[in-house]
């Protein structure tokens, strides 16, 4: 009798020791990005995520528990208390209005403050940072399908590597060539839209060297899961390295090659390159280019990423 | 003056030849061979035992609102049958494709499906499930319910009311017609802008996309009309605005929002099909067009949408708990109250739909405290259904088992609804898979109260309950897999997986995606105790015969005539003296009189002309898609010319006369009707007592 009632609990229960290990295994690793924030940014966003879900706790606990306690207190078969006229009090109906209205108030002013916390164009909590030094350039144009980074000021450019800095504030500048994406670096900055003939703005600082992925979160067409980039925060001496070697790549990058650049492409792996002497006016003429109506359309033939056999040996470098 | 588009063209054809079938792809080839089974499954019989004139007669040609009612339900329950199995595609692609090393088939690199064939899965997804799926779902129910529970005889518009059905079915044949001919739209269901501009898009897929919506929401708001219509001027004698079923007032508020709200969507199609069609650059990025014009247009009547779908919903869970509580509803005035709020805030939110656009700090954060009032009303009826459990007498039914199912599904939706709305937070979570599982918890619980509506009308419509075991298995198996999937579905928006992904590059989401793919078996275990219920309802069904209150607790007026409706709905008008009327007539035990005497009344003839409208409808949106310039020319200046012919045919419709309706009612049991004033004052009865319930009559 016991052991096959605990066999039809095992049984029941599979599905759920499933779910408790998906939990459980994230504790080692950054698989839960949203939980493991790498710095100023994310961190104001990740505190606000908590005491949003506190504060609503503070409401959905002692409901679902007095539902649960209701549906097994008052089913038929257990003859409890019936009052079958009672359905209107005035004071339980005010503080059934009441209740929600004031987590509302408080939410709001989360919401105000943490809105100016993490503005993308001028987060207030870089503030303090952005004093100590100049803040570095870095302009992001999105191709059918991937991510191209101007430093303007550095006159150079890269695809799919995005190589900052630690410590110092990087705002950036963002277009699209194409379509509409979405930047995103879970760990790291917040999430904008990436819009053709628009242009729109954000800004992060990371205190600490460390790799992070970003990638677009906004469907653009087929080659869209394939628009992975690294972000690789480094130490300023690492920063100064790595930007003149790279200013030493043969390859070069003005408009007329951009256009090349920007034909619809499948980057499998989100295999970087690199461009010295790069039109510091680049991002510019992208922007007025799609103003005046110029595109890069997916060609008739459309390109598929790569055959089946391939995609198992030529695996691209790893990211995780 | 016509846009170029690649590819070949011919005046007779359009842009249509062989190649356009895809008879090489072996998903699509099983996908028709399915259909074709199952189309032939249902013209077989009608074959084989000559009901072709009884199909056309008493359905195709119907104006009656609960055989359009029941239409809308059926193409609702396809519909989300084929949304369902995209689902299922999705979910098997993404746990097929997680990682560089996963293996590709049938010419995919990843998975088994190539991106532009997910994308089109993923995006028709989206487009069945709520256009062509819950929405013709809740507006079947709305049309078989509320008729009955004002004491109508049919809609204001019986005409129009098909007109409606037939629109919203062209547009499910055109998403239909699009997997065996051309393809569908690779952009979502929203219809991102400028993907669905004829550079990035230049099949006829997204013009698919367009007309089946634009058609079928001329459909939504021509019901939307109807509606309004009758329920302001068709409710029976001293059925007040403060009797108003709730039901019946969600569906109010909810066609003031879809009468309102569709035309917004009609226009930013038009104006799309115009950039389309005729080359114009409303929503380019350059040449002066505006994209994000679009996205705001859309979302302008993409959110008050969510509230038309849901406000139904809530209506349902408030005539669901109070029947199976043994209580009338919590908070009669508050509830009204709170769902026109819902309506009433709809219109101001529709900004957090995209947050990230970049507007400034303030501009969010009135969204976001928009977003969240929506949670003030929403509350108060989550309360109003808690206390009306409280000191009830419940029964478990399966129709109330998954209003409480609901419940909870209300409760996590909300949560994560309070999570998305912050901009901070929303900034982290955007366009992840985090907020596919808010909104399909949302979503779910529309689906929930569907199923709780539909098991708890079933018997008004048909005359015999559901089996309630298989039932209650269908509902155990279905919140299983809620439960399983969705939980797996919030962990990967913590771990950062964005939407609409047909390859996913972290392997860490492995775990979790198995875990999606059991979730998504064991709602396909659903799906055989579901057909097992209304296989062994339909079995058993003497066995489960019910009366004209199939539930001995229902407390609105639906509940007082026979089971099944007949055609008239109630013999004779009833005379409503109190909010939950048929509870009212238990207690004062006028429940089962028979009319004192019957009357003439008037019903209108059955007609062609929707039909007719609808055949045209297809022919116009197919020729326009395909660009076959004489077919939708003709097809709609025919329309035109339908239209016209109907305004000046004579059709007055017919007389029931008194005596056939004493026939019709005399062959029956004793009616469960009374009618007007002097008979119940003959019986001593008051005509304005309230709240008398059968407790105070034992």
């Amino acid at each position: 009798m016991i052991s096959s009632r605990r066999r039809s609990v095992a049984l029941f229960s599979r599905p759920f020791l499933f779910l408790s290990a998906l939990f459980l295994s994230g504790c080692s690793t950054v698989q839960y990005r949203l939980f493991h924030p790498a710095d100023s940014i994310a961190n104001v966003e990740w505190h606000y995520t908590i005491v949003d879900v506190a504060v609503m706790l503070l409401i959905i606990l002692p409901i679902t528990f007095m539902i649960a306690l209701f549906l097994w207190r008052y089913r038929k078969s257990r003859n409890a208390a019936y009052d079958p006229n009672w359905s209107h009090s005035l004071s339980l109906e005010l503080l059934m209005w009441g209740v929600p209205l004031i987590i509302v108030v408080v939410l709001g002013y989360y919401s105000y403050q943490s809105a100016m916390l993490v503005n993308p164009y001028k987060p207030s909590v870089l503030a303090k940072s952005a004093a100590a030094d100049a803040p570095l350039q870095v302009d992001v144009v999105t191709t059918d399908w991937q991510w191209l980074f101007i430093y303007p000021q550095q006159g150079i450019a890269t695809i799919d590597d995005l190589v900052v800095p630690q410590g110092r504030v990087v705002d950036l500048r963002l277009t699209s060539a194409s379509v509409v994406n979405d930047f995103f670096i879970p760990q790291v900055a917040p999430m904008i839209d990436v819009m053709p003939g628009m242009r729109t703005k954000d800004a992060f600082a990371v205190n600490r060297v460390g790799n992070y992925e970003g990638y677009s979160a906004d469907f653009s067409g087929e080659g869209f899961s394939w628009m992975q980039f690294s972000t690789r925060i480094v130490a300023p001496s690492d920063f100064a390295s790595w930007v003149s070697q790279t200013q030493a790549s043969p390859h070069k990058l003005d408009y007329a090659q951009f256009r090349q650049l920007a034909r619809p492409t499948v980057n499998v792996g989100a295999k970087p390159a690199y461009f010295s002497g790069v039109d510091p006016d680049l991002f510019e003429e992208v922007y007025h280019a799609a103003l005046q109506g110029v595109v890069y359309p997916v060609p008739a033939e459309l390109p598929i990423p790569v055959p089946a056999k391939a995609a198992a040996t030529q695996a691209g470098p790893a990211r995780s | 003056m016509f846009v170029h588009v690649p590819g070949p063209w011919s005046p007779l054809f359009g842009r249509l030849t062989l190649d356009s079938i895809p008879y090489t792809n072996p998903i699509i080839l099983f996908a028709f061979a399915f259909s074709v089974v199952a189309g032939l499954m249902i013209v077989v019989p009608v074959l084989y035992y000559r009901k072709v004139g009884y199909l056309f007669r008493e359905w195709l040609t119907t104006v009656d609102h609960k055989k359009i009612g029941i239409m809308y339900i059926l193409l609702g329950l396809v519909m989300m049958f084929r949304g369902f199995v995209d689902g299922m595609m999705i979910r098997t692609q993404q746990v097929m494709a997680d990682g560089p090393k996963s293996l590709g088939y049938l010419g995919a690199a990843h998975g088994y499906l190539p991106p532009e064939h997910f994308d089109q899965i993923y995006s028709s997804h989206g487009t069945l499930m709520i256009i062509f799926a819950v929405t013709p779902i809740l507006t079947g129910l709305g049309n078989i319910i509320v008729p009955l529970q004002i004491g109508a005889r049919d809609m204001a518009f019986p005409m129009m009311n098909a007109v409606s059905l037939w629109l919203t079915a062209v547009g499910a044949m055109l998403v239909m017609a699009s997997l065996f001919i051309g393809d569908f739209s690779t952009a979502g269901w929203v219809g991102l802008a400028p993907l669905t501009e004829v550079p990035f898009s230049p099949s006829v897929g997204v013009d698919y996309w367009l007309w089946a919506i634009q058609i079928s929401s001329i459909g939504t708001t021509l019901n939307a009309i109807n509606m309004i219509a009758t329920i302001v001027g068709m409710r029976a004698p001293g059925m007040r605005w403060d009797r108003l079923p709730i039901f019946t007032w969600t569906t109010l508020s909810t066609n003031i929002i879809g009468l309102t709200s569709f035309p917004i969507l009609g226009v930013a199609l038009a104006l799309l099909g115009a950039d389309r069609y005729l080359g114009t650059h409303f929503f380019t990025a350059g040449m002066g067009g505006d994209l994000m014009l679009y996205t705001n247009l859309f979302w302008i009547w993409g959110h008050p949408e969510v509230y038309f779908l849901v406000l139904p919903a809530f209506g349902i869970i408030s005539e669901v708990i109070p029947t199976f509580a043994e209580k009338p509803l919590f908070g009669y005035i508050t509830m009204v109250a709170a769902t026109f709020a819902i309506a009433g805030i709809s219109w101001t939110v529709w900004l957090h739909h995209f947050f990230t656009m970049g507007a400034g700090p303030y501009v969010n954060t009135f969204f976001s405290v928009a977003t969240m009032l929506v949670g003030i009303p929403t509350g108060v009826k989550v309360f109003n259904w808690l206390f009306t459990l409280y000191r009830g007498r419940l029964t478990f039914t399966a129709p109330m088992l998954w209003a409480v199912g609901a419940l909870f599904l209300l409760l996590i939706g909300g949560l994560t609804g309070m999570m998305l709305a912050i901009p901070a937070v929303n900034y982290t979570v955007h366009n992840s898979v985090f907020v596919i599982a808010h909104f399909h918890c949302m979503v779910l619980l529309i689906a929930y109260s569907i199923f709780a509506a539909t098991g708890y009308w079933f018997p008004k419509v048909f005359g015999f309950r559901l089996d309630e075991r298989s039932g209650k298995m269908f509902f155990y198996t279905f919140s299983l897999g809620t439960a399983v999937l969705f939980i797996a579905m919030f962990a990967l928006g913590f771990m950062g997986e964005t939407r609409r992904l047909d390859y996913l590059y972290d392997t860490q989401w492995m775990p979790a995606l198995v875990t999606e793919e059991i979730g998504i078996g064991i709602y396909t275990l659903s799906c055989y105790y579901f057909a097992k219920m209304l296989y062994v309802s339909i079995r058993d069904r003497a066995k489960n015969r019910v009366g004209a209150d199939a539930w001995g607790t229902s407390r609105t007026l639906e509940w007082l005539t026979h089971s099944p409706v007949p055609f008239y709905n109630f013999a004779v008008t009833p005379q409503v003296n109190t909010r939950d009327e048929l509870s009212w007539r238990y207690a004062n035990n006028v429940a089962g009189v028979r009319p004192s005497r019957f009357e003439d009344f008037h019903m209108p003839n059955n007609t062609v002309v929707p039909l007719l409208i609808g055949i045209l409808a297809f022919g116009f949106g197919f020729g326009l898609v395909w660009r076959i310039w004489w077919m939708a020319g003709f097809s709609l200046l025919a329309i035109i010319a339908v239209v016209i012919y109907r305004s000046f045919a004579r059709d007055p419709g017919y007389i029931v006369s008194a005596e056939t309706l004493a026939k019709l009612e005399g062959a029956d049991e004793p009616l469960s009707i009374i009618t007007e004033t002097q008979h119940l004052a003959e019986l001593g009865m008051i005509t304005e007592t309230r709240h008398l319930t059968e407790a105070e009559a034992h």
